[in-house]
């Protein structure tokens, strides 16, 4: 069997997008789906003026706000509840800046739609606003009547629609960070998304990329570490990833045990002096 | 005059056409305010019945090619022409009808009569007296770039047009360009994202120095040269592409730093052969500005750089930010194609390599006609009218003050804030 297909390649986000779609579909799906994360990026990003950045202004000088922006409202509302399912680890205002401050400090109220802090504090949708981005427009595909496509926000970030163009699921192979040609583990996607977090590996010393933050103390996590995570939601994916990468092992432990065959935390500690032989990982 | 060769028919066709042009392009939401003039000048439909009567200040190259120009319009005409400079004249001549006055004195043409306006294309530090003189004899003055040779007389130019109610026009014709004006609609609606950069450029090749007759002076024939008489390369040719990059940034700059030095041709010229400014606008935005002598590679650039892509009016295209392509995810098409399913090898950091944009790039479409020419029919109908084109007299004076301010950046080698002193345009 072969399956049509075409492709929709552009930069949002901060990276590089791609969607491929396979099969039936109306044929702006791929337009809708560009228009769907274009729309997240427009309203999540802190790089240039949006209401993110509105909001984050008035939550820095100690002011209240409302939620106008239904995008925004919306990525509100999965943050609270992606921070209550990590345990409090995956925190959009983890910053140095603010040390020990908090989501905890944050008053979000969705019946007014209404947003207020206790200390300053600004939002950082991170990695999280890409699997948020790709939730959507996993949506708006569905809606044009695709039943088989493929999303990639930086690669970090993997969404599918549907079984692959072939059936069955879609297979992946994560390469290991450090170790060049090797791969880390192998997954398979059915309708579902895939969030990769890592500490160490090509890009992550680049000086525009934020370290990671351990909310509660504000400190970098330096450890070598690597988190894969599926999920029915990409913005779920991808707080579990962040929350895996800079929790302690009791918490980690945790987590991973409500899903074991869903979340992974790999130690790369003693990968850092490469090569050492993958059996040296520890795969929870 | 025109090409014999064209019909008239022919003629009229493509001049509707471009007109057509400009005012498709300076259409729309956002446009009306970013281009008022342009909708104006095309708005009427000119005549050549009592067309507005010229006297030509200056017939050398820039001089004579404005004459050729306003042959081509509809409600203007050239009755007069001066030059101090007898082959100039001579020249200037051998295109005008033989019932066209010829003077060597601006105040002989203007003490004659018999104009509605002056042309001014004469060295950059007579345009402030040649300006006055014409508003004084009560007639309306188009001028080419740049206004004049110091901040203080651009102002003045602007008083004094303002004083005597007469239209003050400065020549910069990109702002009558189809291209431009596409280019500035597609940005405006947010087709290359947030603008946060122009890099604009204009490199040549060649020493700029003309050859210098028996019978003048260097200083009259190389006047670009020589700092009395011109800020050389920001106000013969900078005025241009910071005039765009105010156009499109919406803004005029806060403040400007920058380097300039005589690094190659160094034959007794006083102005900079190499210049490279940085102009901050308001937001962290900037205006990057090169222009030198020695290498014409990149040629007259303006690159306007926004978030998901780039306009390059000046090369006519518009470039979207295309990445790389997942490779891995290439793969799998061609698999799929094919009937095999393979795992696919995936994952790594958000970074990925910043290549340059290697598309191709969509047209953005060019002008047939010489945008001059509309210039000078909306310089017609705004003399009949006796009020401006709206909003072009702004750009062109902040254009002017902007790259005089350059020169004297680079001059004190420090960064100078935008002056508080300013007319009111």
């Amino acid at each position: 069997m072969t399956a049509l297909a075409d492709v929709e390649r552009f930069v949002a986000m901060g990276t590089r997008i791609e969607v491929h779609r396979f099969g039936a579909g109306a044929d702006d799906a791929l337009a809708a789906a560009r228009r769907a994360i274009e729309t997240v990026d427009d309203a999540l990003t802190i790089h240039r003026p949006s209401p993110t950045t509105a909001l984050n202004e008035r939550l820095l000088a100690g002011q209240e706000a409302a939620i106008d922006d239904a995008v925004l409202f919306e990525a509100l509302v999965a943050i609270d509840a992606a921070h209550a399912e990590t345990l409090g680890l995956f925190d959009p205002t983890a910053d140095r800046r603010f040390g020990a401050v908090g989501w905890g400090d944050v008053t979000f109220d969705r019946a007014t739609a209404r947003i207020a802090a206790a200390h300053p504090v600004a939002l950082d949708f991170g990695g999280f606003g890409k699997g948020f981005a790709l939730d959507r427009a996993c949506a708006a595909l569905r809606a044009a009547g695709v039943g088989s496509a493929c999303l990639s926000a930086g690669e970090s970030s993997i969404a599918t629609v549907g079984q692959h163009p072939l059936g069955g699921g879609w297979p992946f192979a994560i390469p290991h960070p450090l170790l060049p040609g090797r791969t880390l583990i192998e997954l398979e996607l059915d309708d579902e998304s895939l969030s990769i977090s890592s500490t160490v590996g090509a890009g992550t010393q680049t000086p525009e990329r934020a370290a990671m933050i351990r909310p509660g103390s504000g400190a970098a996590v330096t450890a070598a570490r690597c988190t894969i995570v599926v999920d029915r939601l990409g913005a779920s994916a991808e707080a579990m990833s962040t929350a895996l990468i800079v929790a302690d092992d009791a918490r980690a432990a945790r987590l991973i045990g409500a899903h074991p065959t869903h979340r992974f935390l790999f130690d790369l500690s003693q990968e850092a002096g490469m090569p050492a032989p993958s059996g040296r990982m520890q795969v929870q | 005059m025109t090409d014999p060769k064209i019909t008239e028919r022919a003629f009229d066709l493509s001049r509707r056409s471009f007109i057509d042009r400009v005012l498709m392009t300076a259409a729309g939401a956002g446009m009306a305010a970013a281009a008022p003039w342009a909708s104006a000048a095309v708005a009427a439909e000119p005549t050549k019945s009592n067309p507005v009567r010229l006297g030509v200040i200056g017939t050398g190259d820039r001089g004579r090619a404005l004459i050729l120009n306003i042959a081509k319009t509809r409600n203007c005409v050239v009755v007069a022409i001066c030059d101090s400079y007898a082959p100039h004249l001579a020249k200037g001549r051998a295109l005008v009808d033989a019932s066209v006055r010829s003077f060597a004195d601006h105040r002989a043409m203007l003490d004659a009569g018999g104009l509605d306006a002056v042309v001014i294309a004469t060295p950059l530090d007579r345009h402030a007296k040649h300006c006055f003189d014409a508003l004084d004899a009560g007639l309306h003055v188009w001028c080419e770039k740049a206004m004049a040779r110091t901040i203080a007389d651009c102002g003045a130019m602007i008083t004094r047009s303002q004083a005597a109610r007469k239209v003050l026009q400065i020549g910069h014709q990109r702002m009558f360009h189809p291209t431009y004006l596409n280019a500035l609609k597609r940005a405006r609606a947010g087709e290359i994202g947030t603008l946060t950069q122009v890099r604009a450029s204009w490199h040549r090749n060649n020493s700029w120095r003309r050859t210098v007759p028996g019978d003048a002076t260097d200083r009259q024939i190389n006047w670009r040269l020589y700092r009395d008489s011109s800020a050389g390369l920001m106000t013969e040719l900078a005025t241009h592409q910071i005039q765009v990059g105010n156009w499109f940034l919406d803004a005029v700059p806060t403040r400007v730093m920058g380097s300039g030095s005589i690094c190659f041709w160094k034959d007794g010229r006083e102005v900079y052969d190499h210049v490279a400014l940085i102009y901050d606008y308001a937001g962290g935005r900037k205006l990057i500005y090169t222009s030198l002598l020695n290498n014409a590679r990149y040629g007259c650039e303006e690159q306007i750089q926004g978030s998901r892509g780039t306009i390059e009016p000046e090369l006519g295209r518009i470039f979207q930010e295309v990445p790389p392509k997942v490779l891995a995810l290439q793969r799998m098409h061609k698999d799929v194609a094919r009937g095999h399913k393979r795992t696919v090898p995936i994952g790594g950091a958000t970074w990925f390599p910043e290549l340059p944009v290697t598309t191709p790039g969509e047209s953005l479409g060019w002008g047939e006609y010489d945008e001059t020419m509309l210039q000078f029919e909306g310089f017609g109908e705004a003399v009949r009218a006796g009020k401006p084109l709206p909003g072009l007299l702004a750009q062109a004076y902040h254009a002017s003050v902007a790259s005089l301010l350059g020169e004297q950046a680079m001059d004190r080698g420090e960064a100078l804030t935008w002056p508080t002193n300013l007319v009111a345009v």
